[in-house]
């Protein structure tokens, strides 16, 4: 059995990874690539106390969270193909018509 | 069985409104025929009810409307004259409308707004409680508005209308202040009310006046009275019925001479209980219609506009049956019948007189007198249906008007035995002045050589049959329905709770010794109470027949208005007719004469009211108001959003548009959240 703290640790570089990709990146679909791996490094922490504490909730709840990664991934694509259209860019950058 | 259709008289021109506004730019003549067959059928049906219930039935139907409200409809002596008199009337003038209008873009709309204040007119008149009569008051003030500015493009016109509305909305205002007070007066007696009994209905206020204080009941009658003078056109809220005049002639003849500006002293003489029963409340009523009555016929002398005299008569004749009404502080509930008798009367021959004055300004096209002239030669049906007018107005002896103001000014003179003779005098002098304009008009219309170009034809026989009609009428009412017209009123109020001799000493018409001793002694008492002890306990007691009760005038007293009328007319022909003339008004007065301008500008009232009133006075309140409202109203709000501006200028620059920006929010957020909820662990725990 891996031990509790290599879940762990992957979890945590799985998020940073995810949340320095958000800090420095620019392009949209790299953004949603982000995301994922920041809600999958939470997952991977659900299913691992979950096998640890013989207590299936955390995988039932990883479950859940994965389906509603999918429907968020869709509307994310789809906004991001909508902003395609508009501006023929995904550069985020360049996508500011909300700001002050 | 016709009563259990009572309802219909007033529904049937609601119908026939909503068809006419919806519909009746796709019917010929604007569906003028169903506004006509809806109030023919309203006549058919107040006739029907009449047949019933003559002469001592009563018609009273009541549904509850909400807590302590009733809708109900209700049917006396006094609202069955008016309904027939109403529907009559109105039907007549309805069909000579079909011939006026005809060819006006408007008709439509002309005959959708007739019909909406037919109902409304109607509506009020069977009302059986003062708030559906109140409701039923505005929207005949609606109607009026529109009907005045029908032409709606004419400036003219427009302004007339909005004059019209705001004059009488201070009366309205008055008369609202007064079924509250007067709600509040009875809510406050906690009355045992009857299953289907409501606070404001007229048989419950009749029946409790006498335990509302005293000073209470004259604020009320005050209120009341504000009303009716708005509604009615009296002094000082009679500038705006010659201004009404705007409208079409119909509508001068349909509602500010015969049915609308009646309103008023309609409802004087449903609250005549109350009135009698407040202290002085009477007594204003007589004088303030005495001065109207004398104030309006002045103006009316020098009037150059056909439809202006015959307004400022309307206001003259209006006057005299509000004085006839005050006049009951001295002769008991008599004056109700001698008042509106004379409102029967006068709405024949003053609807009558505009329709005629409608048929020349037709034919003529201008409303200005000096212009016409020999009019008679081309149209000689409206000509002689207008002198019958005329001489009714006039109160030519045995035409409907000499009856009825005969009387009212014979009750005056009982009425300036008791009190005082100022509206008795006021009232002869303003009937001669009423014989000599009215003839002023007839005369210079249709005697004498045309003065100007106009065409010359006789109107269609659509317009000539209701002046005809009518000419019957005002020709022969007085004489026919006098006497039974009287008995028949003065058993009005029999059908209710009303004690008039309690009442009577309450408002001191009637001296409480007199009261207390007893019938006996009243028969005795001389002087000043026996009129209208004698009068008010004869009706409380239902005795009718009132012609051995009078007290006898002076013979010189009842001859004289014949005399009058005669003089008046005469010395109108002197001036006027060709044939007799002896005078030139110019010459008598000559141009500079200062009562002759103060005549012709109408007392100044227009540069009174107009140029400094409004001008000066309101315009200088409506400067301060203006600068309270905005530095201190409008200040402190545009400051407080200024700064809500100027807040939100500063804090949307968080917005920058920059994915990354927000993150590093969003991640510091939780950096410091994390550190806090550490923070707050080791200094709690």
């Amino acid at each position: 059995m891996i031990p509790l703290e290599l879940n762990i640790l992957l979890a945590s570089v799985m998020f940073t990874i995810g949340l320095y990709g958000l800090f420095t990146q620019r392009n949209g679909i790299k953004l949603m690539m982000c995301i994922e791996l920041l809600l999958n490094s939470a997952n991977i922490n659900l299913v691992a106390f979950s096998a640890y504490q013989p207590n299936v909730n955390g995988q039932v709840f990883a479950l859940f969270s994965i389906a509603l990664a999918a429907a968020e991934a869709a509307v994310g694509f789809a906004i991001l193909i909508a902003l395609y259209r508009l501006y023929g860019t995904i550069d985020l950058d360049n996508i500011n018509a909300m700001r002050w | 069985m016709y009563q259990d259709y009572a309802y219909l008289i007033v529904a049937l021109p609601v119908l026939a409104f909503l068809l006419c506004i919806f519909i009746g730019w796709r019917l010929p003549r604007g569906g003028g025929i169903l506004t006509v067959l809806a109030t023919f059928a309203g006549l058919i049906l107040s006739l029907g009810i009449f047949m019933e219930i003559y002469p001592d039935g009563i018609v009273h139907q009541s549904m509850p409307w909400f807590a302590n409200f009733n809708i109900g409809i209700l049917i006396d002596p006094l609202a069955l004259v008016m309904l027939l008199m109403v529907t009559f009337v109105v039907t007549l003038i309805h069909t000579y409308a079909l011939g006026y209008m005809k060819g006006d873009p408007g008709a439509a709309r002309y005959f959708a707004e007739a019909a909406l204040f037919t109902a409304a007119m109607l509506g009020l008149i069977y009302a059986d409680n003062l708030l559906q009569l109140f409701i039923f008051w505005e929207l005949v003030g609606l109607c009026s508005y529109l009907l005045i500015g029908f032409w709606y493009r004419k400036p003219s016109a427009a302004a007339a209308a909005k004059k019209a509305f705001l004059t009488t909305r201070i009366g309205d205002l008055c008369f609202l202040a007064a079924i509250i007070l007067l709600y509040n007066n009875l809510a406050s007696l906690n009355l045992n009310l009857g299953p289907n009994e409501y606070l404001l209905q007229f048989p419950v206020i009749y029946a409790n006046i006498a335990q509302i204080p005293p000073a209470q009941l004259t604020l009320i009658a005050l209120g009341l009275l504000g009303g009716a003078i708005g509604k009615s056109g009296q002094f000082p809220l009679h500038v705006w019925l010659p201004d009404a005049m705007e409208g079409p002639t119909t509508v001068s003849a349909m509602i500010h001479a015969a049915t609308m500006v009646t309103a008023g002293v309609y409802l004087v003489a449903r609250m005549f209980p109350l009135f009698y029963a407040a202290p002085h409340a009477l007594q204003i009523v007589a004088i303030i219609g005495a001065f109207t009555a004398i104030f309006a016929a002045t103006m009316g002398l020098t009037a150059f506009d056909i439809k202006r005299v015959l307004a400022f008569s309307t206001v003259s004749q209006l006057g005299f049956m509000m004085a006839g009404l005050g006049a009951g502080a001295a002769v008991g509930v008599m004056a109700v019948g001698v008042a509106i008798f004379h409102l029967i009367g006068h709405s024949f021959f003053k609807a009558l007189l505009f329709l005629c004055s409608g048929s020349v300004i037709h034919a003529v096209n201008t409303n200005d007198m000096r212009e016409m002239g020999g009019i008679g030669k081309y149209m000689k049906w409206t000509m002689y249906t207008m002198l019958i007018g005329s001489l009714s107005l006039a109160g030519f002896p045995f035409f409907t008007g000499f009856f009825s103001k005969d009387e009212i000014i014979v009750i005056e003179y009982e009425y300036g035995m008791v009190i005082n003779f100022l509206p008795y005098i006021f009232l002869i002098l303003a009937a001669t002045l009423t014989a000599i304009y009215t003839f002023r008009m007839w005369f210079s219309v249709f005697t004498g050589k045309p003065r100007s170009d106009y065409n010359k034809h006789e109107s269609p026989w659509i317009m000539l049959a209701p002046l005809v009609i009518l000419s019957v009428f005002a020709l022969a009412f007085g004489f026919v329905a006098q006497g039974s017209f009287y008995s028949y009123l003065d058993s009005n109020f029999e059908h209710y709770d009303v004690n008039f001799k309690e009442l009577g000493v309450i408002g001191g018409h009637v001296s409480s010794e007199i009261h207390l001793a007893g019938e006996q002694i009243a028969a005795e008492a001389e002087g000043h109470e026996k009129p209208a002890e004698e009068h008010s306990s004869e009706t409380a007691h239902g005795e009718s027949g009132e012609a051995e009760h009078m007290p006898a005038e002076p013979w010189y007293i009842q001859i004289l208005p014949i005399f009058i009328a005669l003089g008046g007319i005469l010395l109108a022909g002197l001036f006027y007719w060709d044939r007799i003339k002896k005078f030139d008004a110019d010459q008598v007065t000559g141009e500079k004469d200062p009562i002759r301008i103060m005549l012709l500008k109408g007392y100044y009232q227009h540069e009174i009211l107009t140029a400094w009133f409004a001008e000066h006075f309101v315009y200088g309140v409506s400067l301060l108001s203006n600068v309270i409202d905005i530095k201190l109203v409008d200040g402190w709000l545009n400051w407080l959003s200024a700064w809500v501006l100027g807040f939100g200028g500063h804090v949307r620059k968080v917005q920058t548009g920059v994915v990354q920006n927000y993150i590093t929010a969003i991640a510091l957020g939780v950096v410091v959240l994390v550190v806090a909820i550490e923070v707050i662990k080791v200094v709690i725990l």
